[in-house]
């Protein structure tokens, strides 16, 4: 993977016109996977960026010319949008709550499934095969299928073998709960995955040299599983922040009932105006957080290429 | 002499408890360390879907108290599978005229499953490619390509309601005018089948990306520089090393990524679509339950109808993933 | 320092028994090597006593302490492992310092230790590297620097060298002595090469089938092998064996080409019983040259020869059509030769052979345990029977 890694163009002194390349380019294969490489590089920073980059430019729209239609630049121009979002509503305190709920659902998923991917990764014992499948099956049901019971449950208008537990009807366990139950199997699927794949060895020398089994998971296993669980926090974590049928339906509308930013976002639309450049810049201001956990995380996966020699 | 011991008997009972569990033996502990897991899928996952499974053995009582009526069985079952349950949603217009609704929501989700998994599986390759190589400024591609999947459901639907609205949008008029689509394409079952499932491949092809990258990362590159003296070419690089080596990782990718592609939901309301148009098997579980009818019954019948749909796709992948795992290291 | 007993060892996985009845006593400051076929339960044995592996019953005691019960890391023990198991994401410091930091040493302890743990293994000025970065051979210094650096009671290693080339391993092997004679701990060496058994051991412990076979010093196991099965296993290239029976004047094969003299009453046999008769292939000599004590002249023809530069390898068949099934190195009517390097000796020529009556060994053909060792007529007793064979030389 890493053998053809500079910048085209920095390796070889030929830069002339394109014959000179096609030249090279037959005596020297690689070039043609780096044009070909930046080509689809170029591609799919494209169609990813061009919406949110439109997305934007709804934001920097006038709102009352939105309608008019908006195209690669802004329809009028007016910057208050981002202002206006948080006067409207406390749009900071909606994205707090769903903040509070991707973080502790991100915590308490990646350590409940770290324990259970270590098992089914790296363990042998009877029912293996059925105890996973029933882990997968719970993702085979729409999320209205838990949603009644629990609503109840929450609302203490039920009782579980028995206990009626606290009201968790808008607060962050009425989101955490269950959404934690919802993105567990995906993130025991994960890491069950990567923890299966570190040798054997490593876990036995770090026993040896003084730590308990719990202990080799985390000082071992864990770190050297760094790419998969840090993707598996990634995906929880985004998804949690992002989601839309118990944050919505579990919590208040308002932000003090732990709404979380679907409610925000939803508010700009009153019952007589659709205010898309609100909408728009709430999102664009809603994706920040997400995007800088993107970047301090992907430098965790990287770090994963740095551990080299994992494999025997 | 023995510098590095400890005394074996300790007061501390979290020092006990980790001694006990030294003793314990293989299956014992892996028994212990799965009891958070299954705890908490217990009381969030299991037990609400008994009591939602046994809401569906009863019959709708749309005007009683409970919503409930009385026994049935699997009466409602048969019903929705031979489509004579009168309460569930209807769709706005009947696309496809004689089709029994159940069977064309049916139709609807395992096409969007299909097409939306297949290109964010191409997607996703190529995404984690670039994503993998060296090259300056890799940091940002890396946040662009997997930016898609941090916007919300909400927006990604406001987005592309917004990119194909004909008085805000641009791509309907030109899209219009090639015969692609019709006038109004969110209110045309076919342009809006279209436009959701291109709305689910932008966001959710960095999903698969994500995973397919952490795969590949775990591969010890000194095989790459075995295959390169060796001789082989990108292709056969990647044929031959990192496709049956990312296999198990890609698996639960796409296994995961069909189970919510045939959930689909969100994306069809939030575009403005709407379960009208659209009609998936989630629709039909949301609108029936919280739609006009609140049809209970009926809904949790069609929820486990949906599993077990999902239960029989699914099963294709648990058998490649059996397969795969063969090969794997352990 | 400490001594290892293992008390009726026995260890079941589901069906499989990996290890029957397993005894064993290892001195203080001993150098042991468990020795065997893969499979054999030299692994599980070394990880019963590193208690990575549970035994289902018997005991364990380091040091007069019973630690069956205690997880490894309260053993008092250091390992090393096959595939040498540095982890990865900490560098040649970390690696090595890893089990002080585990027992919280102060840093000062950690530095002056790593440091003389690094100056034994020669790694000195490579703390801050990382595993990849390594060659085979300095990542297999850092294991050892790893177990040495804790000043444990005894060092398991298993299979250490074996991911090595060979020209490392012979170099490892003579540190790994060094090591042992600087510290004088106690070590058990897990390898199913018998050349690093022989080399380094101060005993070896033969183990085929779960089963301890012998436990003695490398040339007793060599000279006096307790059964077949050591017999067969030590030594390189293996032993001959005949199959045959006691007659009244000694041993005679079955397949008829070799009689051996001796008194069956002097070695407690039987006339009649099942034998084996085993040969070392350095005690097969040809007559011309042969001196002392030995057999009648077997007349065979050579088949192969494999010269290895300060032996040639002799492939003997008594039937001058016949040629040496490689695969089945014991079939009747075989026999390997082992002679010095001057001698001159041709393919495919009939050459006339004896056996060195000292050096050969017998072994009940159902019991498979050793009879005796060295057939040769103790001095001053009188060999009254004149046979027809002898009076032939």
């Amino acid at each position: 993977m890493s053998h053809d890694t500079q910048p085209a163009g920095s390796s070889d002194e030929e830069q002339g016109p394109f014959t000179n390349w096609v030249d090279s380019a037959i005596k020297n294969p690689k070039k043609v996977y780096r044009a070909m490489f930046a080509t689809v590089a170029i591609f799919f920073l494209f169609t990813t960026l061009f919406p949110l980059y439109w997305l934007t430019m709804i934001a920097f729209s006038d709102g009352s010319r939105v309608s008019e239609g908006v195209g690669l630049l802004p329809t009028g121009f007016d910057p208050s949008s981002f202002i206006e979002i948080f006067q409207q509503v406390p749009f900071h305190l909606y994205m707090f709550n769903s903040l509070v709920f991707a973080t502790l659902t991100t915590v308490f998923v990646l350590l409940v499934a770290s324990l259970a991917g270590y098992a089914f990764g790296r363990l042998q014992f009877r029912g293996k095969r059925p105890m996973m499948l029933g882990v997968l099956v719970i993702s085979f049901f729409p999320p209205a299928a838990f949603f009644i019971p629990l609503f109840q449950l929450f609302n203490q208008q039920i009782s579980f073998l028995g206990i009626t537990p606290p009201e968790l009807y808008s607060t962050p366990g009425g989101v955490v709960i269950p959404l934690s139950a919802v993105f567990l199997p995906l993130a025991i699927f994960i890491l069950t995955t990567f923890y299966g794949q570190i040798p054997d060895g490593l876990e036995d020398a770090a026993r040896i040299e003084g730590t308990t089994r719990l202990g080799a998971l985390f000082r071992v296993i864990i770190p050297l599983s760094a790419p998969g669980v840090a993707t598996a926090g990634i995906l929880t974590f985004i998804a949690v922040y992002n989601e839309f049928f118990f944050s919505f339906l579990m919590t208040g509308a308002a932000a003090q009932d732990w709404a979380p930013i679907v409610d925000g976002i939803i508010s700009y639309r009153s019952q007589f105006q659709v205010r898309y450049d609100l909408m728009a810049a709430a999102s664009i201001v809603a994706v920040l957080p997400v995007a800088t956990l993107v970047v301090i995380a992907q430098e965790k996966i990287v770090s994963g290429l740095t551990s080299g020699a994992l494999k025997e | 002499m023995a510098t590095d011991q400890q005394p074996s008997r300790s007061r501390n009972p979290i020092k006990r408890g980790l001694a006990w569990m030294e003793n314990l033996s293989e299956e014992a502990y892996a028994y212990l360390l799965l009891i958070p897991a299954f705890l908490v899928l217990a009381v969030i996952a299991f037990w609400p879907l008994w009591r939602t499974f046994k809401l569906s053995l009863f019959e709708d009582d749309l005007f009683g108290a409970a919503k409930v009526g009385d026994f049935v069985g699997l009466q409602n079952y048969i019903d929705v599978l031979t489509n004579q349950n009168s309460l569930l949603a209807r769709p706005l217009i009947d696309l496809t005229g004689g089709t029994p609704f159940f069977r064309q929501a049916l139709l609807v989700t395992i096409a969007f499953a299909v097409i939306s998994v297949v290109f964010e599986t191409l997607i996703g390759f190529g995404q984690a490619y670039i994503m993998a190589k060296e090259y300056r400024g890799r940091r940002w591609v890396r946040v662009a390509i997997i930016l898609p999947w941090a916007i919300p459901i909400v927006i990604q639907g406001m987005l592309f309601y917004l990119l194909f609205n004909p008085s805000v949008g641009f791509l309907s008029g030109p899209l219009q005018s090639m015969g692609i689509f019709g006038a109004n394409p969110l209110t045309d079952s076919t342009d809006a089948f279209i436009i959701t499932t291109v709305a689910d491949i932008w966001k959710t092809s960095a999903f698969m990306a994500l995973l397919i990258l952490a795969g590949m990362q775990s591969i010890d590159k000194s095989l790459y520089d075995v295959a390169e003296v060796a001789g082989a070419s990108p292709w056969q690089r990647f044929r031959h090393i990192t496709l049956p080596l990312i296999l198990p990782a890609l698996l639960v990718a796409m296994l995961f990524r069909t189970i919510d592609a045939m959930r689909v939901y969100g994306i069809i309301e939030a575009s403005g679509a709407g379960c009208g148009t659209v009609p998936s098997l989630s629709c039909l579980v949301v609108d029936t339950m919280f739609g006009s009818t609140q049809a209970y019954a009926s809904a949790a019948t069609v929820a486990f109808i949906t599993a077990i749909v999902i239960g029989i796709a699914i099963s294709v992948y648990l058998l490649a993933l059996k397969f795969s795992s063969r090969g794997s290291y352990q | 320092m400490a001594t290892i007993e293992l008390e009726h060892i026995r260890k079941e996985y589901g069906n499989d028994i990996a290890i029957e009845d397993l005894n064993l006593d290892i001195q203080d400051g001993e150098f042991v090597t468990l020795v065997g076929p893969s499979g054999c339960g030299k692994s599980t044995t070394i990880e019963t006593i590193a208690g990575l592996t549970k035994p289902t019953s018997g005991t364990v005691s380091i040091g007069d302490r019973d630690v069956t019960k205690l997880p490894p890391k309260d053993r008092g023990i250091a390992m090393v492992f096959q595939n040498i198991a540095l982890f990865p994401h900490k560098d040649v410091y970390d690696n090595i310092s890893f089990g002080l930091q585990l027992r919280k040493f102060e840093k000062e302890e950690i530095d002056k230790r790593v440091e003389k743990a690094a100056e034994t293994v020669q790694l000195n000025g490579m703390l801050d590297r990382m595993p990849s970065e390594m060659s085979g051979g300095q990542r297999q210094r850092v294991a050892i620097a790893r177990a040495i650096v804790r000043q444990p009671d005894a060092f398991l290693m298993d299979e250490p060298l074996a991911n090595l080339d060979a020209e490392l391993r012979v170099h490892m092997r003579t540190q790994l002595q060094r090591i042992h004679d600087e510290l004088d701990t106690t070590i058990v060496y897990v390898t199913h090469d018998q050349a690093q058994a022989m080399t380094m051991s101060d005993r070896i412990a033969v183990i085929n089938d779960g089963d301890l076979q012998q436990f003695a010093p490398p040339l007793e196991c060599y000279n006096e092998p307790a059964n077949l099965f050591v017999a067969g296993f030590i030594g390189s290239p293996a032993m001959n064996f005949i199959e045959g029976e006691i007659t009244d004047d000694g041993f005679e094969a079955d397949a008829g080409y070799i009689d051996v003299e001796f008194d069956p009453s002097a070695v407690d046999a039987t006339v009649g019983q099942q034998v084996v008769l085993g040969v070392r292939p350095e005690h097969v000599l040809p007559t011309e040259t042969a001196t002392g004590d030995v057999t009648d002249s077997i007349d065979t023809y050579t088949d192969v020869t494999e010269p290895m530069g300060k032996e040639i390898f002799v492939y003997l068949v008594t039937d001058q059509s016949a040629t040496v099934d490689m695969e089945d190195p014991d079939a009747a009517g075989q026999l390997l030769m082992s002679v010095g390097p001057a001698a001159d000796i041709g393919e495919d020529q009939p050459l006339s052979v004896a056996l060195d009556k000292s050096n050969l060994h017998l072994f009940d053909a159902d019991s498979e345990v050793a009879i005796a060792h060295g057939l040769a007529e103790p001095a001053g007793v009188d060999a009254t029977e004149d046979t027809p064979a002898s009076a032939d030389d």
